[in-house]
């Protein structure tokens, strides 16, 4: 399917199997994943709920212990806390006792030791998302929109080599989530780091990735893997009038109707 | 009321509302100042009328200018002294020993789950049944009232301490082991500040009842503090006395519940 794993990757995964229990019964959520990621590549994981792409995430970001298969992340296996991996979450995660500016700092503090330095990057990173003048404001006085945009400047605060996402933009409007869209792409290309974004929005997947991975319905299996030629450097907002976009956009979507009620 | 004539211009949605709540609050602290009359002026009548002798329920206007002769310089001053000073250092001792019992709970899981019952029980036994206990093995002086009252303070701060470090957000645990912060710094920066808001509030209510620890004590064991000017009094038949005295301690209990309140706000006004 157009992906050799195993050999020649940042992020390597190979005959990757996990199951939760459930009411005392073992229930699989990852059938043999198997999967290369180039440095730098920007990827998608999409698919029904309950396919397994959170999961997938957190064994990447080492949330989760691996059960079977194997994964490498810069040919080291994935582990909590490790300083070239970011990971940022569906719900903001923010911490409601600190200020916008605090809630950065958190994250940065763990990876330098130079306030002076935190402080340029913190106050580059707000204005970067929109939010210069907002330092001092505490997250109940922001919007849902500001504080993902908060989450998302935290989680490039820590200059990382392998970004890992979880439907960041997922509980936002349509309108919002294109301007978050939007900065996520200025931070990414300024940087290039490897991510790996969770989606269940078609749209966003082809708007921001190199390359889309559909997933099909529990337990999650990889049935189709569509590179996405688009140019560089994007825009998700421009990028609604274009052509091409929709085409693969609607390509995407019969994979993933094949993902829903897999044909046999 | 009319209303005042800049109401009708431009911004007066902002105006009216404004005014409403300023009027509501006025109506309400009017309604307060009525209340308080009618109850002080109705026990007046009470005791001047002799439906109720005066010997049981005292009389305000004879109470009301003990209370500030008292309290300008009588001997309720060193009262008030004795039982303050018990109550602060059974607050400092039981707070800091209910933290740090929460810490050691948080830290061992298990060692909770096999206390729990143990402590339950223990907080359902009502303390002032433990003060005669108290004062056999702690003596009349002022270290009975202190236990009284750190076994009140201890199980408040303790249980609302526990609860707060339980509703501590699991999205904020997964962001720190995504950041490799080690646990100390978990506990002292998500932990912590979670629970700060349920510590303070059991802060709040362990003043107030720690002070009510003590002057129990005192009730029973006698000594210097309000608690015995209380059953001085009222073995003296002075129901004037025991009023003055009680509302003194409603005045202290206010006051301090009110500092609390203070801090409280200054300390989480990130919660808005």
């Amino acid at each position: 399917m157009g992906t050799s794993p195993g050999h020649g990757g940042e992020i390597v995964l190979d005959g990757v199997v996990h199951a939760f229990r459930r009411h005392g019964r073992a229930l699989r959520v990852l059938d043999g994943l198997s999967l290369a990621i180039g440095k730098g590549e920007f990827v998608s994981l999409v698919g029904p709920s309950g396919c397994g792409k959170t999961t997938a995430l957190d064994l990447m970001s080492g949330l989760l212990p691996l059960q079977r298969g194997s994964m490498l992340v810069a040919g080291a296996p994935p582990l909590a806390g490790r300083r070239d991996t970011a990971r940022m979450f569906a719900r903001d995660a923010l911490l409601p006792w600190r200020t916008a500016y605090g809630n950065i700092d958190f994250a940065v503090a763990t990876r330098q030791p130079d306030p002076q330095r935190r402080d340029t990057l913190i106050r580059s990173l707000l204005a970067d998302v929109g939010l210069a003048g907002f330092e001092h404001a505490y997250p109940r006085q922001l919007s849902q929109g500001m504080r993902q945009r908060v989450a998302l400047a935290r989680t490039f605060s820590l200059e990382s080599a392998h970004i890992f996402l979880d439907e960041p933009f997922g509980a936002l409007d349509a309108q919002t989530k294109l301007l978050l869209q939007d900065q996520l792409l200025k931070l990414w290309e300024r940087v290039h780091s490897t991510v790996v974004l969770v989606s269940h929005d078609l749209a966003e997947a082809v708007a921001l990735s190199d390359r889309v991975i559909v997933m099909s319905a529990r337990p999650g299996r990889i049935i189709a893997d569509v590179p996405i030629a688009l140019p560089r450097p994007r825009s998700a907002s421009k990028m609604q009038a274009m052509r091409e976009f929709h085409e693969l956009c609607a390509q995407l979507w019969h994979e993933l109707e094949r993902a829903v009620e897999p044909v046999s | 009321m009319t209303p005042p004539p800049d109401a009708l211009k431009s911004d007066t949605d902002h105006d009216t509302e404004h005014n409403g709540a300023r009027r509501h609050r006025s109506l309400v602290f009017a309604g307060r100042i009525v209340l308080l009359l009618v109850t002080v002026g109705g026990w007046e009548a009470l005791a001047r009328l002799d439906l109720i002798p005066a010997a049981f329920i005292g009389q305000p206007s004879v109470f009301l200018p003990m209370m500030m002769e008292e309290l300008l310089g009588g001997s309720i001053l060193h009262a008030i002294a004795d039982t303050l000073s018990a109550t602060l250092a059974a607050f400092v001792l039981g707070g800091v020993l209910a933290l740090l019992t929460a810490l050691v709970l948080h830290a061992w899981p298990l060692l909770k789950a096999v206390v729990d019952p143990y402590l339950n029980a223990m907080n359902a036994l009502p303390r002032v049944a433990l003060v005669p206990l108290f004062i056999i093995w702690f003596g009349l002086g002022a270290l009975s009232k202190i236990v009284s009252g750190i076994s009140l303070m201890y199980f408040i701060l303790l249980y609302n301490t526990i609860a707060g470090a339980q509703s501590v957000d699991p999205d904020h645990i997964l962001l720190a082991r995504s950041l490799g912060l080690t646990q100390r710094h978990i506990f002292l920066h998500i932990v912590v500040p979670t629970a700060a808001p349920a510590i303070f509030a059991g802060l709040r209510l362990g003043l107030v009842y720690t002070l009510l620890g003590v002057v129990t004590a005192e009730l029973i064991a006698g000594g210097k503090g309000l608690g015995s000017l209380i059953s001085y009094y009222s073995n003296t038949f002075n129901a004037n006395g025991v009023f003055a005295v009680l509302l003194v301690l409603v005045i202290l209990a206010d006051l301090l519940s009110g500092l609390m309140t203070r801090i409280e706000h200054y300390l989480t006004r990130w919660k808005g």
